[in-house]
């Protein structure tokens, strides 16, 4: 008994240390960031490398609110992120329903073109989405093309589906039998059973969305007025002869912060699931 | 069934559309007339300023650029055609650099009357914009206004396409060799000069050279761009980037190598992988000499004023012109030019030429000049302008260095130059990394690129 | 009132084909016409040859022929295929055994879940910077191979160029998007009840049994979902490529090209969207028979 304890504890430790390691793998390109935000250009890419500047260039993080219109740009991407977001879950979730448990024809050949979708690299259809996109809904330079391009990913449909699947089928059975609509069934029992994928997707989507950079620049480019962030910091600080790597830097860790704070947020719900709402399969 | 039925329309609306626009370039550029399809977009997009300017001449110009905030020339180039010209508004349209050409062709290919104006930023870029149609060929204009084409030193017939132009340059960089005068003071050698053969400039960097641990002084620098290694074998005005045979490569190639074996610069896989900029490379204070645009002089005496560089690793700089072949007058150096055209979708193309002609001719050179960029129409006046910037070397020898003869475009043009050019850049990252022999390198691209001009 | 029972049936039938429809609908006509269509029209370009303004040219099968004569796009081709042999089964263990980790009681968990997040959601810039200076000449990694395995200073390694670069991709890629598909696993694991367990506790099975009996078949539409998209996001690969052996004009060699790289390459350099719709044709082929193969799989699973 003492022995098996003793097995447990190192066993954590073990984890521990595992888990530890992983951590500080993972967060230096955090702290190379914040490191470089504080550097001229010229000190960012400096071989030796040193973590802490001999003059911290604290003003970096006031500079980039003058160098341009950062506010606006956070907004744009706030308002964008947050409609792309919410158009997303109710969607993909609501589609993705139908596909994990209800039967209809052609629900086979629907779902794969949803995949073969996301199997073809943007790039190759960029150009003729681009020319649908402006010449019949007259969507250029506006906010609004990004979303009617993101809002209906085949993305979250696929992975919504696959967590639905998971859900067993009794507990659908059981509710019809019952004399619950289709509707009813979805609001009342998959919704909240579905917390973890929908907070998972809400991330995704978040930071897909926050982060995009080939979209807005495709897209919003020629509407300074647009701009998300990513285009922003991208035509600010980097120039054709000249960068501004420690202003870039500054940014990209403002810019970061409600990426964090969403993932922070939400990633409790992850332990919410079937376990802990009383509901078990 | 209803929704087969709708999908299908959708898919017809939007072929349709396409085969509308891919029409529409064609008969524009034969006919000048814009389909409906196209007027549309234009009608949709210049409603406004109808509406808004009473007088029926006012015109307002959109001219595709890039960096507006960092570069100061298209907001002086806009200030000073306004000035003379009251019914124009020029509207700068701000692309990025980074992915400028890409964005701007995009754009065109949604609508060519996206733009009025557009800058063009280099040769491949050129070539894709000719043959999507999407800009306008000058000739005519060129003809009516007795432009003198001699002005431009060359560079207009590098960029002739089937006997035509399509765009006039307004800016041109040229190479010249860089090299930090404290360096060779230390080691008591004499500068770099403006008439060396490439031996001389070898043994030059080898002597100043110094690979004592701790103390590193590197000869020379080579950033990872092509132009910056093979583009010394066409300097001798025999061999040309467009012949498909590129066996003439091979002694920069073996030089540039020999340097790097012997620790005299730093290595092209170092380079890479610590991302390290020519900027800041030269901006140490280790290396003696480097071969770069002279888009660089602006950037270096910003940034020795802003305190960026210090002083005292790089203050003290000077130029040479290119080092040159055996038996070949010095002065010949590699040019990259940026353009300006119009676009086959504007409905004002002679307000739209009158602003070009402007911006490519001797007004547009002075412009160019008083803000510390070469013009592509080197006039003594611009040169007299730019060597008295404010931390431009003092010495007599940098002025003449700025002085050249014959200028060869990094790539001229073809109707295939994109893929040639990425070939040479695929090839010459092969040799360079040592991932191919200098041999096998030059073989692949003699082999690949004699596949496309065939 | 039989008669009306067997009308009520058959609308029955009808109508639960229209809700199932009317659930679709919303994401489906979005996506039909902001997606599928345009995706669609690529497939067809694929046999013609089309610049983006001038008339499209139907030219039949000749980029096909074209493509198998093409050596850099052989070349591209098996890297991609070597980086996503490497990179599929190591990124789903790696996400896979960390999701588990990170659903025990473990302390500070919350912070453990955000920290191996950063890599996918830090500025590429960094995530890139970081990645070169491990692996630089100098590095790190160099040094534990240096001072730990006695490996002599002139053979160091040399990361980004030739054999070893598809290394290089392979493993950062596994580092960028472990916490990715971690996130994914975890809300798996979720789903799955806390009673089986205890009922396998008191079978007596131990940690590897009850992974094997419990775990790893109830996550089966997680792993299916992972490894389709993670199979599908290899073939997809081009930012990790550019950004590690690109340098400042983005060029990659027959040794460190991919796919995508060539398909960036042909549309927006040479605007050769036909050619560029050929080559996806074939990466979409290769992940339509993997995704097949894991469809069926599925099916299989579900049915039985």
């Amino acid at each position: 008994m003492k022995s098996a304890k003793k097995k447990a504890i190192v066993g954590k430790i073990c984890v521990y240390i595992i888990l530890i390691l992983i951590s500080l793998l993972m967060i230096i390109p955090f702290l190379w960031m914040l490191s470089a935000s504080i550097k001229t250009d010229k000190e960012v890419f400096q071989i030796p490398f040193v973590w802490i500047p001999e003059n911290p260039r604290w003003d970096n993080y006031i500079r980039i609110w003058t160098k341009m219109p950062f506010l606006k740009y956070i907004g744009n991407t706030a308002l964008l992120t947050v409609v792309v977001t919410f158009l997303q879950l109710l969607t993909s979730s609501f589609a993705a329903y139908s596909f994990a448990k209800l039967e209809f024809k052609h629900k086979n050949a629907l779902f794969l073109a949803y995949i073969a979708t996301i199997a073809m690299p943007w790039q190759v259809y960029m150009v003729p989405q681009f020319i649908m996109m402006s010449n019949v809904f007259h969507l250029n330079g506006k906010l609004m093309a990004m979303v009617c391009l993101q809002a209906f990913s085949a993305f979250g449909v696929f992975m919504m589906r696959q967590f639905y699947m998971g859900i067993p089928d009794e507990l659908c059975e059981a509710a019809r039998i019952d004399g619950m609509s289709e509707y009813k069934i979805y609001t009342n029992i998959m919704l909240p059973l579905s917390k973890p994928a929908l907070s998972t997707l809400t991330i995704f989507t978040f930071v897909a969305t926050w982060n995009d950079y080939l979209g807005p620049l495709i897209y919003l480019t020629p509407n300074k007025s647009n701009w998300t962030i990513q285009l922003g910091i991208k035509n600010t600080f980097i120039g054709q002869y000249s960068s501004e790597y420690g202003l870039l830097m500054a940014a990209s860790v403002v810019s970061l912060i409600p990426v964090l704070i969403v993932f922070l947020a939400l990633q409790k719900y992850f332990v919410e699931g079937i376990a802990n709402t009383g509901i078990k399969g | 069934m209803k929704k087969r039925f709708l999908s299908l329309m959708m898919a017809c609306t939007m072929v349709v559309s396409l085969a509308a626009c891919g029409g529409n370039s064609t008969t524009a550029s034969t006919t000048a007339a814009p389909t409906t399809a196209a007027k549309a977009t234009e009608a949709a997009t210049t409603a406004a300023n109808k509406d808004t300017q009473a007088a029926a001449e006012d015109i307002t110009l959109k001219w595709a650029i890039w960096d507006q905030d960092t570069t100061p020339y298209w907001v002086a180039l806009k200030d000073s055609y306004e000035a003379t010209h009251d019914n124009v508004t020029i509207e700068l349209v701000d692309l990025g650099s980074t992915d400028y050409m890409t964005v701007l062709a995009t754009q065109l290919s949604g609508s060519t009357s996206a733009f009025d104006v557009v800058t063009v930023k280099d040769v491949p870029g050129y070539a894709t914009l000719v043959q999507k149609n999407t800009i306008e060929s000058l000739d005519e204009y060129i003809k009516k206004d007795n432009i003198d084409l001699s002005l431009y030193g060359g560079a207009t017939d590098q960029i002739t396409v089937n006997g035509s132009l399509y765009e006039l340059p307004f800016r041109n960089d040229f190479w010249v060799l860089f090299y930090n005068k404290d360096l060779f003071d230390a080691k008591g050698l004499a500068y770099p000069t403006n008439d060396m053969t490439f031996a001389e400039y070898d043994a030059l960097a080898r002597q100043v050279a110094s690979t004592d641990f701790g103390s590193q002084v590197y000869g020379a620098h080579y950033h990872t761009w092509r132009s910056a290694v093979q583009l010394f074998g066409v300097l001798d005005g025999k061999n040309n980037i467009l012949s498909g045979n590129y066996d003439f490569f091979k002694p920069y190639y073996e030089m540039v190598l020999n340097q790097e074996a012997d620790g005299i610069c730093r290595k092209y896989t170092d380079l890479k992988t610590e991302s390290l900029h020519y900027s800041a490379a030269f901006a140490g204070g280790d290396v003696a000499m480097m071969n770069m645009g002279s888009w660089y002089i602006s950037t270096l005496i910003s940034k020795l004023q802003s305190g960026e560089y210090a002083a005292a690793d790089c203050g003290n700089w000077g130029m040479a012109k290119y080092p040159h072949a055996e038996g070949v007058e010095p002065g010949s150096t590699l040019g990259t030019i940026t353009g300006i055209a119009i676009t086959t979708g504007t409905q004002y193309k002679d307000a739209a030429w009158d602003f070009v002609s402007f911006v490519s001719g001797t007004e547009g050179a002075k412009v160019m000049a008083e803000t510390g960029n070469f013009p592509a129409i080197m006039t003594d006046e611009a040169m007299e302008i730019i060597s008295g910037l404010e931390g431009f070397p003092a010495d007599e020898q940098s002025k003449e260095a700025l002085k050249v003869s014959n200028l060869y475009l990094e790539v001229p043009y073809h109707e295939s130059v994109s893929e040639v050019n990425s070939i040479l850049d695929t090839y010459h990252a092969a040799i360079m990394s040592g991932e191919k022999t200098i041999d096998e390198g030059i073989a692949a691209m003699n082999e690949e690129i004699g596949k496309i001009l065939k | 009132m039989s008669k009306a029972e067997g009308r009520k049936k058959m609308s029955k039938e009808t109508r639960r084909t229209l809700v199932a429809y009317s659930f679709i609908a919303p994401n489906f006509i979005g996506f039909a016409v902001f997606t599928l269509i345009p995706v669609v029209f690529a497939f067809i370009l694929a046999f013609t040859q089309w610049d983006g303004s001038n008339p499209i040219q139907w030219v039949g099968l000749g980029n096909f022929i074209k493509l198998f004569q093409d050596t850099f796009f052989l070349s591209a081709l098996k890297n991609t295929i070597i980086y996503c042999i490497g990179t599929v089964p190591l990124t789903m263990i790696a996400s896979l055994a960390l999701a588990i980790v990170l659903n025990q009681k473990v302390r500070c968990r919350g912070l453990f879940r955000t920290i191996s997040f950063f890599p996918y959601v830090a500025s590429l810039v960094a995530v890139t910077a970081v990645w070169k200076m491990l692996f630089s000449k100098t590095g790190p990694v160099n040094a534990i191979l240096y001072y730990v395995f006695h490996v002599p200073n002139n053979e160091l390694p040399q990361w980004f160029v030739g054999g070893l670069v598809m290394v290089s991709y392979i493993l950062f890629s596994v580092w960028k998007y472990m916490g990715y598909y971690m996130v994914i696993y975890l809300a798996g694991l979720q789903g799955i009840s806390g009673e089986m367990y205890e009922a396998a506790s008191l079978d007596g099975a131990n940690t590897w049994q009850k992974f094997r009996s419990i775990t790893w078949p109830q996550l089966r539409p997680t792993t299916f979902f992972v490894v389709v998209m993670l199979t599908i996001n290899c073939f997809k690969v081009f930012d990790i490529a550019t950004l590690l052996a690109g340098g400042d004009n983005n060029t990659l060699t027959p040794s460190s090209t991919v796919l995508v790289h060539y398909i960036y390459q042909q549309a927006f350099v040479n605007w050769e969207f036909g050619y560029s719709s050929a080559v996806a044709m074939v990466l979409f082929v290769l992940v339509l028979i993997v995704t097949i193969i894991q469809f069926r799989g599925e099916a299989r699973f579900s049915n039985s």
